[in-house]
C-alpha cells in the first residue's frame, strides 16, 4: 500500500555519532563552570544538546519500532516499547539513587555538619518520604535529572501515536506542532514536586521536537524534494545560524551586545527552555538540516576511527547518559574543590569523556560477546 | 597528522584563544559587587529587630516567581533565598533563622497579593521579601492595574504583622528590552516610601554589574531572563548584608 512509504534506513549511522556527540555536549555543559562547554553548541546558538538528543530519539524510535510494528503487529510493537520504557524507568530511579548518595557522600566526606540542611536543599524538603514518593512519580527530579523524565513520558505515548506516524507523517507534524502552539499559549505543564514547580522540560511542549524527529524518519521523500529549492534555503539557514550566533555570543561580550537593537531584544527574549521556545526549535532545524546536507549519510569520514568514541556512546545512550550525569556532579565538585582552575576543568572534562567512552566500549564488547565479533549493531538497528 | 588535520587543530586553538578570555562563567564571589547606597533598604525593619531581641528569632518569608523559586540553577541552594538564609545564620549566631521559600515560576503581583494570606498564615514571619514586577514588565501588564495589585498586596500584608522588603526587576536582556520597566520600577520605589517598606534595588545593582563590564552569561541564563548560579548567589549576599544594614548588625 503506497500510504506505507519508506522507513529510513537503519544502517545511518549518523544517528549513533551525533546523538554520541550530543551527550558529550550534555556532560561537559553540565558542569557549571567549564571552559570546555565553549567546544559545545550551545554557546553558538539557541539550541543546545537536548534538543539533538530528544530529535534522535523520535527518529531511531520509528526506525527500531516502525519496522517491529509491520512485521510482527501492533501489540508487540507496544510491548516492546513498553518494555524500554520500564527500562528508563528504572534507569532513571537508580540514576536518582546513585545521584542523591553523591551528594550525601559529598557532605559527609567534606565533614559538612548541615548535611540534613543540604539534602533539604537538594529539595528532599521537609518531609524526605513524600520526596522518595513524589520522586517515583517523575514529580520529584533533581537538579539536572530532567531530560529523562521527559523522554520516559515521550516515549510512553509513542505506542499510540506510531500507527498515525507511519501513515500519515505530515498530520502528525500539524497535530504536534498544534499542541505545541496550544501549550505555550495557555502555559500548559505537568505538575512536578514540591508544590508550584512544573516540568523544567514541558513534555507538552518538547513533543514537538520528539515527533518531528519521528516523522523525518518517514519523510525521505519529501526532504529529497525540498533539495530543489537546496541554495535558496541554505541561505536562509545560514543567515539564521549567523543572526544567532550573533546573539549568543553578545551573552559574552558587551560591545556586541551593544549592538543588538532594543526592538530586536523586544521580540526574541526570553528564550524559554522549559518550554522550548520557537526560535531554539528553528535553530535546532536549521542545524540538522545543514548537517544533513554536509555530512550525506554515506559520507566515508563518518567511519574514520577518530569518530568511533562518539558512535560507540551514541549506541549506549541511555548508560552514557545517567553516566555523564552522574560525572558531571562530580566534576563540579571537584572543580569547585580546585577553585575553578582551568586545568581542572580541562581534566574533569576529558576524563569524564574517556570515563563515559571505556563504558560504552564495555558494554558493546558485554553485548557483542567479545570484541573478535565485529561490529555492533547500530541503536537504529536494534532499540533505541 | 594529515595536513588538513593540522590546519583543523590550529584553527581550533585559534578559536579557543579568541573565546578563552571571555570564557570566565566563574562562581568566585570576588566579582560580587554593589555600590554601598544601593544595598540602603531604607526601612528600620522594626517588627523583624524586636523578633530578633524578644525570641531570638527571625523568620521570613521569600515572596515570589522563578528567581525565588530558582529556576534552573544547579542547586536548589543557590537560590538567593537559601543564600539569604545561610549567610543570615552565620551573621545573628545564637538567633533561629528561618526563611521559606514561596516562589513561584511565572507569578506575578495578581496572583501573590492573592495567596499572600495563605502563605503568611501557614507560616507566621516577621519580615516578608517580595520579590515582583518582572513577569508584569516582560508581559505588558497595565501599569495601574500593577500598581492597585501591589498595594494591595502590601495592605493585606502589613495588616498581617511583618514587615516587608520588596525586590524589584532584574537587570536581564528579557527586561531591559521591555517597554516601561522604569515605570513599574517607580511604582515599587514609591510603594515602598508609602508603605513603610524596603526596597532591594536589584535592577540598579545587576545594572551595576553590567556597567563594571560584567558579560550578560556571568550572571544570567542562557534564556535572557533568569539569574543563573552566580546571579543568585551574589543576590543572595547581596540582600544579606542590606538586610543586617538595615538591622543594625555589622
Amino acid at each position: 500500500m503506497a500510504a506505507l512509504p519508506v522507513i529510513a534506513s537503519g544502517r545511518d549511522i549518523r544517528l549513533d555519532l551525533f546523538r554520541g556527540l550530543a551527550l558529550w555536549f550534555i556532560f561537559v555543559d553540565h558542569i557549571p563552570t567549564n571552559i570546555v562547554s565553549w567546544l559545545t553548541v550551545r554557546n553558538y546558538g539557541f539550541s543546545d544538546a537536548t534538543e539533538i538528543f530528544v530529535f534522535i530519539s523520535g527518529y531511531t524510535a520509528v526506525i527500531a519500532y516502525a519496522r517491529m510494528m509491520e512485521r510482527e503487529g501492533w501489540i508487540r510493537a507496544a510491548a516492546r516499547i513498553y518494555r524500554r520504557v520500564w527500562q528508563l524507568y528504572v534507569a532513571h530511579i537508580l540514576l536518582f539513587v546513585a545521584f542523591t548518595a553523591q551528594v550525601a557522600w559529598v557532605s559527609i566526606a567534606r565533614d559538612t555538619p548541615s548535611l540534613i540542611d543540604e539534602m533539604e536543599l537538594l529539595g528532599f524538603g521537609q518531609n524526605p518520604f513524600q520526596a522518595i514518593l513524589e520522586a517515583a512519580l517523575l514529580k520529584f527530579r533533581p537538579v539536572n535529572l530532567d531530560v529523562l523524565p521527559l523522554y520516559i513520558v515521550l516515549l510512553a505515548a509513542f505506542p499510540f501515536v506510531l500507527p498515525a506516524i507511519v501513515r500519515w507523517p505530515l498530520a502528525v507534524i500539524a497535530v504536534s506542532l498544534g499542541l505545541y502552539g496550544v501549550t505555550c499559549h495557555y502555559s500548559w505543564n505537568l505538575p512536578a514536586y514540591p508544590d508550584g514547580k512544573v516540568w523544567y522540560f514541558n513534555p507538552l511542549a518538547w513533543q514537538v521536537v520528539f515527533y518531528v524527529g519521528a516523522c523525518c524518519a518517514m519523510l525521505g521523500r519529501q526532504l529529497a524534494l525540498l533539495d530543489r529549492v537546496r541554495r535558496p534555503l541554505v541561505v536562509l539557514a545560514v543567515l539564521y545560524l549567523l543572526f544567532s550566533a550573533f546573539i549568543a555570543l553578545s551573552w559574552h561580550y558587551n560591545p556586541l551586545e551593544r549592538l543588538v537593537p532594543t526592538w530586536v531584544a523586544r521580540v526574541i527574549y526570553p528564550i524559554d527552555k522549559t518550554n522550548i521556545d520557537i526560535l531554539r526549535f528553528m535553530h535546532f532545524l536549521t542545524l540538522a538540516w545543514l548537517v544533513r546536507l554536509v555530512v550525506p549519510v554515506d559520507a566515508p569520514f563518518l567511519k574514520w576511527r577518530v569518530f568511533e568514541p562518539f558512535r560507540r556512546c551514541g549506541e549506549q545512550s541511555l548508560l552514557i547518559f545517567c553516566l555523564g550525569t552522574f560525572l558531571a556532579l562530580s566534576g563540579q565538585v571537584i572543580v569547585s574543590h580546585f577553585e575553578e582552575s582551568l586545568l581542572s576543568q580541562i581534566g574533569v572534562s576529558v576524563g569524564g569523556v574517556i570515563i563515559m567512552c571505556c563504558a560504552a566500549y564495555l558494554a558493546a564488547w558485554f553485548k557483542g560477546g567479545g570484541p573478535t565479533k565485529g561490529r555492533t549493531p547500530t541503536t537504529a538497528e536494534v532499540v533505541p | 597528522m594529515s595536513r588538513g588535520r593540522r590546519r583543523s587543530v590550529l584553527w581550533l586553538a585559534a578559536a579557543l584563544a579568541v573565546f578563552l578570555p571571555a570564557a570566565a562563567g566563574s562562581q568566585s564571589m570576588s566579582l560580587c559587587r554593589a555600590k554601598p547606597e544601593l544595598l540602603d533598604l531604607g526601612s528600620p525593619l522594626t517588627i523583624a529587630r524586636k523578633s530578633i531581641a524578644d525570641r531570638k528569632e527571625l523568620r521570613i518569608i521569600a515572596l515570589g516567581s522563578s528567581s525565588t523559586s530558582g529556576y534552573g540553577v544547579s542547586n536548589p541552594a543557590f537560590a538567593y533565598p537559601a543564600q539569604l538564609k545561610m549567610g543570615l545564620e552565620k551573621a545573628l549566631p545564637g538567633i533561629n533563622v528561618d526563611v521559606v521559600n514561596r516562589g513561584i515560576g511565572g507569578q506575578d503581583v495578581e496572583e501573590m497579593a492573592a495567596r499572600m494570606r495563605a502563605d503568611m498564615e501557614g507560616s507566621p514571619a516577621s519580615l516578608v521579601v517580595w520579590q515582583t514586577g518582572t513577569n508584569a514588565a516582560i508581559r505588558h501588564m497595565p501599569l495601574h492595574k500593577f500598581e492597585r495589585w501591589l498595594r494591595n498586596g502590601l495592605t493585606l500584608g502589613k495588616s498581617l504583622g511583618s514587615d516587608f522588603v520588596l525586590m524589584n526587576l532584574q537587570y536581564v536582556p528579557a527586561v531591559v528590552a521591555a517597554a516601561d520597566k522604569e515605570a513599574y520600577e517607580k511604582i515599587m520605589a514609591t510603594a515602598a516610601r508609602e508603605y513603610d517598606a524596603g526596597l532591594f534595588r536589584r535592577y540598579d545593582i545587576m545594572h551595576g554589574w553590567y556597567e563594571d563590564g560584567m558579560p550578560y552569561a556571568q550572571f544570567v541564563q542562557l534564556d535572557g531572563l533568569h539569574l543563573n548560579d552566580f546571579g543568585q548567589k551574589c543576590i543572595g549576599k547581596l540582600l544579606t548584608r542590606s538586610i543586617l544594614n538595615s538591622l543594625n548588625v555589622q
